[in-house]
């Protein structure tokens, strides 16, 4: 597959510890790639350099085959950006603000943005200083998705939207998806970005810690199950089993088993000689995966 | 390299500002204009100046009278010695004019027709001679006790020079022809010294030995002082002299009266105090020249010779101050015109780029193709265009207004306005690029307001703080110091003195303008190319 973003050796030292350094991360074409941090850990910083904002202190981001820095102008005839921050020009209305970027975008058909309009739900007759936070990052998005480009970026594009108008949103980004759209976007949410991104990098203080495949972690091969029996006999009992027990609670009576999915219907067999108080599936996700990381990376540091 | 929707973004985000401040900078340059155009303010300088004036005129009158008088009593004095001289000496000028006419005709025949410059040159050796005669003679050497000896050498050769034009003239005719000539002599002599054209000097001459002779002519007989004769003939010569002069110029009989009358008392004042001053310098019975002449100046004092030096040079410089120059040039235009267009400036120059860096904004339009070079470019285009449409109308307006108020009647003529209007559109030329340039410096509005409005106000400050040293305001009210403040403003390349008074220096300093206005444009566009952008 074709790889759309390429960021090397890319390093933006703002002193103190902060900034971005040594990133390498490439997006293939149509993928879905996902940032997730802290606040401050340095996604803004990253999206800003693929958009041409910053230039890079060393290193490169080239976007399509070109300098993100040198050749941003060609680069946005490709890209369409969400900033992070939404504040607008000093224009009276939503439909002022979007006519003036239609222009800007050199876009003379309106039907896809007033498509976007609907779907969102959007007045954009409303004076674009007195609109709500959610109103104004739904004209963010419609701005941005008018022009019906190759890339879509997006920084922190739900903040703002309550949760219904982020499940509308969800929809949208999906359907882009599904167009063949490459998407980046940044997040501090772990299950949007599991819901939408094929891979996710974690960024904590500027660097990448990890790059995770979301649909690995989605499929895995085995499941965590939480069992708590009722009686100490039958939990001294389950034990003496060879199951592979990742966690024990002996005071609770309660074990975490990890179990491949073939051998879950004999686990059940074997469970229906135990008196249980409760059984529950254990999800793996995202949010798991990169706190083992990041422990980890700690522990590492410890050593 | 031009973004029209960018343009129009602009322009539709600041029309409003742009309005009022274009209305209410030509509103108040109108008000200036039309209003000092009808209320006159030059009225009191006017009168001042008047003041001035007459006390010139009447200075003039009093040093006329007095050389009058002192005309008289030497022409009376004259009169009498040449009587004397007459009769003593009257086969010795005959002998003079036999002799000077011998050598002029032996020289004629060998040289040819004379020049005047020879025949003074033989004109005086003869003199001499005859003085030298004229001491060895007991009976005539009195005369030299009478008439000093440097004054009869001149009077003999003008007596020559009166005999070349009328061989008929004897005696004391004759002798009184060449004191006639020695008065036109001084008086020419003392025109041209002042720095009068020779036609203004020959007139005076004309004029001085045509009163010599109306003296002679009215002498009341032999006297030994003829102070008060001297004073009623001035004060009525005077007075005859108005009369008719006011007569021709159109005046009515009780008119002329009227002046004439004052103009004797003034006459009237003057000789009596130079009478007075000269017998207080004559109690050792010797007066000197020296002392005559002091005399005569404390006669010829007027009003502005009585105040004060320095008040009157503050109260001249008052009178011949322009006061549209000041308040149109150096008020309005470099002072209270500057200021609206100014926070315009300010406020639009921070906002085209570093208000939209600082807030955001300036995402929208960098995420769709558009050049930052293009945005820099669009946006210096947008700010030039705004302060050049509110200069074409305050331009139109001032001209408009100069037309109401009598065109180029007007104190300050259409060149002058037009001037002003570029002068004005210049400065703020050179604003607009320094505040730009800190715009397209700084990502943060802080900043880029603080150094480029902070600057730009701080100018204007120093230039109102540097008007009351400047040469604008007269020097009753200067505080010299001040006009250290004009130098740490750009405004003062601003030259409206330079334009009022017809000089070029002003051009330079428009150049100046300009090249501090198309410098920090560039840089302003160089550096946002280069830069970080929080966006």
């Amino acid at each position: 597959m074709e790889e759309v973003i390429i960021a090397r050796n890319l390093t933006k030292d703002y002193g103190n510890g902060r900034g971005i350094f040594d990133l390498n991360f490439t997006v293939k074409k149509g993928e879905a790639f996902g940032f997730v941090g802290t606040n401050g850990s340095g996604k803004t910083t990253t999206i800003r350099h693929i958009m041409g904002f910053l230039k890079p202190q060393s290193g490169s981001v080239q976007v399509l085959g070109l300098d993100a820095w040198k050749d941003a102008c060609e680069i946005k005839k490709h890209v369409e950006y969400v900033p992070g921050e939404i504040a607008f020009p000093d224009l009276p209305t939503g439909t002022a603000f979007l006519k003036n970027q239609a222009e800007l975008l050199k876009i003379k058909d309106l039907s896809y943005a007033n498509y976007i309009i609907e779907k969102l739900q959007l007045d954009t007759s409303a004076n674009l200083k007195r609109m709500s936070k959610g109103m104004k990052q739904k004209t963010a998005i419609v701005s941005a998705l008018m022009a019906n480009k190759d890339i879509l970026i997006l920084d922190e594009p739900t903040t703002g939207l309550d949760p219904l108008m982020r499940i509308s949103f969800m929809e949208l980004i999906k359907e882009e998806k599904a167009k063949g759209k490459t998407i980046l976007m940044s997040s501090q949410m772990f299950n949007e970005l599991e819901e939408i991104c094929d891979r996710v990098a974690l960024i904590f203080n500027g660097r990448i810690v990890d790059i995770a495949d979301v649909n690995k972690l989605k499929n895995l091969d085995y499941k965590t199950l939480k069992i708590e029996f009722n009686t100490r006999q039958d939990y001294l009992k389950f034990k003496r089993l060879k199951y592979e027990i990742v966690r024990d609670q002996e005071k609770y009576n309660q074990v975490t088993v990890k179990i491949k999915d073939e051998k879950i219907n004999q686990l059940f067999k074997t469970l229906k000689n135990y008196s249980l108080k409760f059984i529950s599936e254990t999800k793996y996700d995202l949010e798991k995966y990169f706190k083992e990381k990041l422990m980890e990376k700690k522990e590492e540091k410890n050593v | 390299m031009f973004s029209k929707a960018l343009f129009f973004q602009s322009a539709k985000a600041h029309w409003v500002k742009w309005l009022t401040v274009t209305c209410a900078t030509c509103v108040m340059l109108a008000i200036v204009i039309i209003v000092l155009g009808n209320l006159g303010i030059n009225d009191i300088r006017d009168s001042l100046k008047n003041v001035f004036v007459q006390a010139d005129q009447e200075a003039t009158l009093k040093e006329n009278a007095v050389d009058s008088y002192d005309l008289y009593i030497t022409t009376a004095n004259t009169n009498n010695q040449m009587d004397t001289f007459a009769t003593l000496g009257s086969s010795y000028i005959n002998g003079l004019i036999a002799d000077y006419d011998a050598e002029v005709l032996r020289q004629t025949e060998e040289n040819g027709e004379l020049t005047s410059a020879q025949k003074q040159q033989i004109a005086e050796t003869c003199v001499t001679n005859l003085l030298e005669n004229m001491k060895q003679d007991p009976t005539l050497s009195v005369i030299f006790q009478i008439v000093d000896e440097q004054e009869l050498k001149m009077l003999l050769v003008n007596v020559l020079k009166a005999h070349d034009q009328d061989a008929s003239l004897t005696g004391k005719t004759l002798l009184m022809e060449g004191y006639y000539l020695t008065v036109y002599d001084n008086a020419y002599a003392l025109e041209i010294a002042d720095g009068k054209t020779v036609e203004e000097a020959i007139i005076k001459g004309e004029a001085a030995k045509a009163l010599a002779k109306d003296i002679v002519s009215k002498l009341p007989g032999k006297k030994d002082d003829y102070s008060s004769d001297a004073a009623n003939y001035v004060n009525e010569y005077m007075y005859t002299t108005v009369y008719n002069l006011q007569l021709g110029q159109g005046a009515t009989e009780d008119d002329a009266k009227i002046y004439a009358t004052s103009v004797k008392v003034i006459s009237n004042t003057a000789i009596s105090t130079y009478q007075l001053w000269q017998n207080e310098y004559n109690v050792d019975g010797e007066i000197t020249d020296e002392e005559l002449k002091l005399a005569k100046n404390e006669a010829i004092k007027s009003i502005s010779d009585q105040i004060p030096q320095k008040v009157g040079e503050a109260l001249t410089e008052l009178g011949n101050m322009d006061m549209y120059g000041l308040i149109i040039g150096s008020i309005f235009y470099r002072i209270a015109g500057l200021l609206l267009p100014m926070v315009f400036v300010i406020m639009t120059a921070n906002a085209l780029l570093a208000g939209q860096v600082d807030s955001g904004s300036m995402a929208y339009v960098l995420s769709t193709p558009t050049k930052r070079r293009a945005v820099t470019v669009t946006q210096m285009i947008y700010l030039l265009t705004a302060i050049f449409a509110m200069f074409l109308l305050t331009t139109i307006t001032s001209v408009i207004a100069v037309w109401v108020v009598g065109g180029n009647n007007f104190a300050i003529n259409y060149a002058e306005i037009l001037l002003f209007n570029l002068g004005a559109f210049l400065t703020m030329f050179a604003f607009a690029g320094f505040c730009f340039m800190c715009s397209a410096i700084f990502n943060r509005t802080k900043y880029s307001l603080s150094i480029g409005g902070g600057l730009t106000i701080f100018s204007l400050v120093c230039t109102i703080l540097g008007l009351f040293g400047s040469s604008v305001v007269p020097s009753a009210m200067r505080i010299s110091a001040m006009d250290f403040f004009n130098y740490l403003s750009i405004i003062t390349l601003f030259d409206t003195v330079s334009i009022l008074d017809g000089g070029l220096s002003y051009l330079w300093k428009f150049g100046i303008l300009l090249a501090i206005g198309v410098v920090t444009f560039i840089i302003g566009i160089f550096r946002f190319d280069k830069k970080d952008l929080p966006l």
